[in-house]
């Protein structure tokens, strides 16, 4: 096994807050999914309509809308895996492992790949999950599957380990730059779900909103819901939305490489 | 002789502070090298920087002649003030991580964790260990891949007497095997114990490196005990290559001249049959050497600011 991710296993395989953390956030999909038909059903037969249709017909669970649909849903619990992300971080900053762990030969590049795996492993983790989840739903809630239609829509599949990989990078660079756990935790959600919200909601134009870093991780999977009141959509990846998001990368692995480079530890 | 490392120009600033200044040292293969200094002198600055882990303002150092770094580190076993460690991870799957890092294979941790007597505690916790534990087990990360070289930063900090004694008895181990040893401390009394060289650093400039037998000078003191004492006195006091003679609870100390030495001395006390229960060399005191050069150096710090 390659050893740098060897080594970040052995980091977090006896550590309980990580499959604490694992644990919720996959029970939290699960719930919520199997929630979603329970609610539209519910709806249905409160006699409500959405845009004069019948909920329960609404084919949200069913082949190809499916990995659409659950993989915008995915993405609103992508903080769940980014808190562990900061605790692995502001604990090896804390804990003075980080120093210990360049003094007993890790260079800090190889530290920085470490978590990257950590990262890569989490981001994986969600997206196999959601692969099981959509194939599962899908056979049991499509009325009868066609077998093109099965995976047509999957690459959104790709498009949630991306947005999660991503936004998880950009906790670990929060996370190493505030070195504290509880700020790192409350800056993020505050940037997350205020500022930079405010911030778009007020500048409303599309392609400089889009060049936020949230709303860049968002942009990846767009909403999918309000095609079933008869809107258009975007049901792909937009080129510009993938460049963006790779700039974002490519641009937040490097700082946080510069960072460990310059840092006195 | 060959360095295991040699250290040029090194200087550190954080802002207007000097923390190290044009540092330049070699420490030679296999001596036991001090570095001494008042707190805040720079040692640990100095042990971090040859760690990688404080990043020089300016200047070099080469470790075993190789500018591999990250590779030299697997060859250095370190002990540096307080111990760091995964807290929720067992002393054993701590010291797999360490492993990892440094390369080196699983078979050696459970022999080291005993040679520290933290065996039985192999499962447990580190946050659940005592201080003195958790610097048992700093000790044995630094031996488990077997090391070319010891760095130790005030290695006896927060240790009981025992403790300290244990340590040593590792430093001077570790020495007898061929091994460097580079030991920071304040504690002069360490130093001259375990130490063949030494450096002492003020207001982060070397201002002294040196053996420390060299330390000692022409003449040194002598601690002899026997049965009779006042007998012993007399004819101590009646060996030519003495200074002065005084008594210090339950022994003698006597001040060899430059022409003697303990062999010597032992060969006229058997010649005039007395038998030495104790006889001990005692080099010069490092103390009142170390304050020497200490005040020497403050008095040019003064006079160039």
């Amino acid at each position: 096994m390659n050893t740098l991710l060897k080594i970040e296993y052995q980091k977090i395989k006896f550590y309980r807050t990580f499959w604490i953390f694992l644990g919720l956030y996959l029970l939290i999909l699960l719930l919520v999914f199997l929630s979603v038909q329970l609610f539209l059903d519910w709806l249905a037969e409160k006699g409500e309509q959405i845009e004069n249709i019948d909920p329960s017909k609404i084919p949200l669970l069913q082949f190809p809308d499916i990995w659409h649909n659950i993989t915008w849903i995915a993405g609103l619990f992508k903080i769940v895996p980014a808190i562990f992300v900061i605790i692995s971080i502001t604990n090896e900053i804390t804990f003075n492992t980080l120093r210990q762990n360049i003094i007993d030969g890790l260079s800090r590049r190889d530290f920085l790949i470490s978590k990257i795996w950590l990262i890569v492993i989490l981001s994986a983790v969600s997206t196999v999950f959601l692969f099981l989840i959509g194939l599962i739903f899908g056979l049991i809630y499509t009325p009868s599957p066609e077998f093109n239609d099965i995976l047509l829509y999957s690459f959104f599949l790709i498009a949630h380990f991306f947005e999660v990989f991503l936004y998880l990078i950009f906790t670990f660079f929060l996370g190493l730059l505030i070195k504290r756990t509880g700020l790192t935790m409350g800056l993020l959600l505050l940037y997350t779900y205020v500022i930079e919200p405010i911030i778009t909601f007020r500048i409303k134009t599309d392609w400089i909103t889009g060049l936020f870093p949230v709303k860049a991780i968002n942009n990846l999977i767009r909403f999918p819901f309000k095609k079933y009141a008869l809107r258009e959509i975007q049901d792909y990846v937009a080129w510009q939305d993938a460049g963006i998001a790779l700039f974002y990368i490519i641009l937040l692995i490097s700082l946080i490489y510069l960072v460990l480079k310059k840092r006195d530890l | 002789m060959k360095s295991t490392i040699s250290i040029q120009n090194l200087t550190k600033y954080y802002g207007r502070i000097h923390a190290v200044e044009n540092l330049s040292l070699d420490i030679p293969d296999k001596s036991v090298f001090g570095l001494l200094g008042p707190n805040g002198s720079g040692k640990t600055t100095t042990l971090g920087m040859i760690l990688d882990v404080v990043i020089p303002s300016s200047g070099n150092y080469l470790w075993f002649g190789s500018p591999n770094k990250k590779a030299n580190r697997q060859r250095i076993g370190s002990i540096l003030e307080t111990p760091c460690f995964y807290p929720y991870l067992s002393a054993a799957n701590n010291l797999k991580i360490i492993a990892d890092i440094k390369q080196c294979s699983y078979n050696n941790i459970d022999k080291t964790l005993a040679l520290v007597g933290l065996y039985e505690r192999k499962s447990d916790k580190f946050k659940t260990f005592s201080l003195g534990m958790k610097q048992r087990l700093a000790i044995a990360s630094a031996l488990l891949c077997d090391p070319d070289v010891l760095v130790l930063d005030e290695p006896t900090n927060g240790l009981d007497p025992q403790g300290i004694a244990e340590i040593r008895n590792i430093i001077k181990q570790i020495a007898q095997h061929g091994k460097t040893v580079l030991l920071a401390s304040h504690l002069l009394d360490e130093v001259q114990k375990v130490c063949t060289h030494f450096g002492v650093l003020h207001h982060g400039k070397l201002i002294y490196n040196g053996k420390v037998n060299e330390v000692s000078g022409e003449e040194y003191w002598v601690e002899v005990a026997s049965d009779n004492l006042l007998e012993l006195e007399d004819k101590l006091k009646k060996y030519p290559h003495q200074h002065s003679v005084r008594s210090e609870n339950e022994k003698l100390a006597v001040l060899l001249t430059e022409k003697s030495n303990i062999k010597d001395l032992s060969a006229y006390l058997y010649e005039h049959k007395i038998i030495p229960t104790h006889l001990f060399a005692r080099r010069k005191n490092l103390e009142q050497q170390f304050l020497d050069i200490l005040n020497q150096s403050e008095n040019e710090y003064a006079s160039q600011n």
